[in-house]
């Protein structure tokens, strides 16, 4: 004679039992798109491609080594300066001194009131016959976002891409370019892909006269709303920006002595 | 007990599936970004690279050499004092803060332009390695640019005439030769308004210190 199982456990069973299912059912699909997607990239990369990709792989990983080394060797260079055998006096003047010029120049981290923004190509589809690179963000957009965030009261300004392979963002300084490379935008010679992030910091009321700004609504405004690029700002109560990290020695020129 | 085996299948299915498509995300992002670039712009972007990375490089070299000589100072018990000292003019002249003096180029423009011209000609000169710039006295810092004000464009509150002087410290030969190259923004400045240029090659220039007051008010260090 056989037994009744108790109402609750009847049902439990076929819930677990679909469960597991559905789970390896997911399981599956993850594993054959995964499997599909690299058999369709080895099909079509030539062994040449492979090799630039290597390579570029490698460049982008020893930049990474390099930025790390030269933080880790700033901090070293900055703790020397602030233990000196001498005037206690003088030192205490001296790194006053230094820690503004760094301040002022975007070799210091800094952080403040001031806005995020992001921009990217346009979802559009590119009419027959036309052009597809007023569809792209160009170097002139960035540029000109940046123009108008100085003219706006911004204080710093870094720019970062979304899939620029962990290159971190950019802080625009006095010698900063922004020039098109392709499909990609280079920044301080760091190449940077789309969506572009822009962070400011700024006195209260920095994404109003951005926003309200003739460079801003004559130039990007009008290719967002043209083109379709995709933007979106936002205002934050508080922005953290990195320093600087590169060459600041000057190879053609030197500061002028000052006259005793 | 069987409530048992379900929970620990369920987290084991879960965990696969986790693991699963964390890979998957995690293998599209950047290979897929690479493997789309064909072999020309591939070998770009390693140039770019490259260049970026000797950039970097002579940048740790530099440090590393400062690094020697504190270290050197230390040892030999002197003060490093003159070395925090050239190190603060080297910082206040790359930031635009100290009057500099070298070789470059005097590019002269006249006739009728505009802010932008002027502010592409910056990021072009920029572009070409400058080391600091100036349009007519003011010096060029991060935050200068040029802007339409009352009826003139202005640079840091200073108004520019008809004819503007752009010196550049830097390569004479490399920041005209940037300047000139065919399809390049003197071309398309000459093509698209009505000024003219001259660019003369220089050994002597001496560029000012920036008059404006570049501390932050809303900004402040990250300790």
């Amino acid at each position: 004679m056989s037994r009744r199982l108790p109402s609750r456990r009847r049902l439990t069973r076929p819930q677990w039992a679909i469960s597991v299912g559905l789970g390896l059912a997911v399981i599956g699909f993850v594993g054959a798109a995964q499997w599909n997607s690299s058999l369709a990239r080895t099909e079509f990369i030539t062994s040449a491609q492979r090799v630039l990709i290597s390579e570029a792989e490698q460049a982008q990983r020893q930049q990474e080594t390099l930025r790390a080394e030269i933080e880790a060797a700033d901090e070293r260079v900055q703790a020397f300066q602030e233990q000196d055998a001498g005037s206690q006096a003088a030192l205490l003047q001296l790194n006053e001194e230094l820690a503004a010029a760094r301040l002022a120049s975007g070799l210091d981290a800094v952080r403040g009131p001031g806005l995020v923004m992001e921009i990217a190509d346009s979802l559009r589809p590119v009419p027959e016959g036309e052009s597809g690179t007023p569809y792209l963000v160009l170097a002139d957009d960035l540029r000109d976002i940046v123009t108008a965030l100085w003219a706006s009261g911004a204080e710093a300004i870094t720019i970062a891409g979304g899939a620029s392979g962990g290159v971190d963002a950019e802080r625009v300084v006095a010698t900063t370019s922004i020039d098109g490379a392709g499909s990609a935008i280079l920044v301080n010679s760091a190449r940077l892909t789309p969506p572009y992030r822009i962070e400011a910091i700024g006195p209260e009321g920095l994404l109003d006269r951005f926003l309200a700004h003739p460079t801003y609504l004559a130039r990007v405004a009008r290719r967002i709303e043209v083109y379709g690029l995709q933007f979106a700002h936002e205002a934050r109560d508080e922005v953290t920006l990195p320093a600087f990290i590169g060459n600041t020695r000057m190879r053609w020129g030197a500061p002028v002595a000052e006259a005793e | 007990m069987a409530g048992r085996i379900a929970q620990l299948s369920l987290f084991a299915v879960a965990l696969v599936i986790g693991i699963l498509l964390v890979g998957q995300l995690r293998s599209q992002a950047p290979a897929i970004e690479l493997s789309s670039l064909s072999a020309q712009e591939l070998s770009q972007l390693i140039e770019t690279l490259s260049n970026r990375n000797v950039e970097l490089g002579d940048a740790l070299s530099d440090l590393r050499e400062q690094i020697r000589s504190y270290e050197l100072a230390e040892i030999q018990g002197q003060s490093t004092l003159d070395l925090t000292e050239a190190e603060l003019e080297r910082i206040a002249a790359f930031g635009g803060l100290r009057a500099v003096e070298g070789q470059g180029i005097i590019l002269t423009m006249a006739g009728s332009f505009d802010a932008k011209a002027v502010n592409d000609l910056i990021y072009e000169l920029r572009g070409a390695g400058a080391d600091a710039i100036a349009v007519d006295d003011v010096r060029i810092t991060a935050r200068s640019v040029a802007e339409l004000g009352a009826g003139v464009i202005e640079i840091d509150g200073t108004a520019l005439g008809p004819t503007v002087e752009i010196r550049a410290i830097g390569s004479p030969e490399g920041l005209e030769s940037t300047l000139r190259r065919p399809g390049g923004l003197l071309t398309l400045l000459e093509q698209s308004i009505d000024a003219q240029f001259q660019i003369e090659q220089r050994t002597d220039l001496e560029l000012p210190a920036t008059r404006r007051d570049l501390v932050p008010q809303a900004a402040r260090s990250v300790e």
